[in-house]
């Protein structure tokens, strides 16, 4: 963690005192994880745009009316109130879902490495539709809890407060949506798919230490 | 000793959940427990198939927001 970085707690009392550039920052750090949320739920690119929206507009009324428990953390709140959205949005069922891989919007859109070519964006991004495609056949409450952990940064107690069951109910629905994720992943030969893990790959190390 | 951790805390592990003590636990049973430190593996590795998937919005959407925000301060 960068100590520098000013916490989402400090940036909120900035923002409510004016400072419209520490509301700036809040946005830009968590937008990609509040949109990643809304889009693995709603699979509409435009509708993600909206509900993205409509989230930091309902959060900016919350903090602007001083309803905003600053006790609780800032980012599992602002997922919570995507992840609401969103549920909301895909059982209205308006639109027809799709997440289109020829678009070159999300082309740039994804996040990437600055020396890779257009062939590399091209196949990782294609790896990561691929991806997104098995999450969505996790079973409902596996894929919740898988969204709500790893793109809301809810803890698994807040996840297990939030859907109204025990944190070992939680645990085990992440852990088996997991498995099931890795799974689906050997079947469809995207294992050792170099894409999925263009970054870093040291926490993997682990996996040596035991010999 | 190897000791057997249940799948939930190696779970809390992978998610830094864990107090630093129990987090110690679960690297020295790691050390010692191939099959375990496997499971863990994976489980980063799925963690990190998932950071792949991440998205970013629009800059007009973000933009948008902004400037709600700043109609929304000169109202109040």
């Amino acid at each position: 963690m960068d100590l520098l970085q000013p916490s989402d707690s400090a940036l909120i009392s900035l923002y409510l005192a004016g400072q419209e550039s520490a509301f700036a920052i809040l946005l830009e750090r968590h937008r990609s994880r509040v949109f990643t949320t809304i889009l693995l739920i709603v699979r509409d690119e435009d509708v993600a745009e909206d509900l993205l929206q409509d989230t930091f507009i309902k959060a900016i009324h919350t903090m602007k009316s001083g309803r905003y428990n600053e006790e609780g953390k800032f980012s599992p709140w602002i997922c919570r109130i995507a992840h609401n959205l969103a549920i909301d949005s895909f059982r209205r069922g308006k639109r027809v879902p799709h997440v289109s891989l020829t678009d070159n919007e999300i082309l740039n859109n994804t996040l990437t490495v600055a020396d890779d070519g257009p062939d590399d964006i091209l196949a990782r991004e294609e790896t990561h539709t691929r991806l997104r495609a098995l999450i969505q056949e996790l079973p409902a409450a596996q894929k919740e809890v898988l969204l709500m952990r790893h793109y809301g940064d809810m803890s698994f107690q807040e996840i297990a407060d939030a859907t109204g069951v025990s944190i070992n109910t939680a645990l085990g629905r992440m852990r088996y949506a997991l498995i099931n994720l890795r799974k689906k992943m050997t079947a469809n030969s995207l294992d050792y798919d170099s894409n999925l893990t263009p970054f870093d790959t040291s926490p993997v190390c682990v996996q040596r230490i035991a010999s | 000793m190897i000791q057997i951790l249940p799948h939930s805390t190696l779970l809390q592990y992978v998610y830094n959940e864990l107090p630093p003590e129990r987090q110690r636990e679960v690297e020295e049973a790691l050390q010692h427990d191939p099959d375990l430190a496997a499971t863990c593996a994976d489980l980063l590795l799925a963690q990190r198939a998932l950071d792949g998937v991440r998205r970013e919005p629009r800059p007009e959407t973000s933009e948008a927001i902004l400037r709600y925000s700043r109609t929304f301060l000169s109202k109040s």
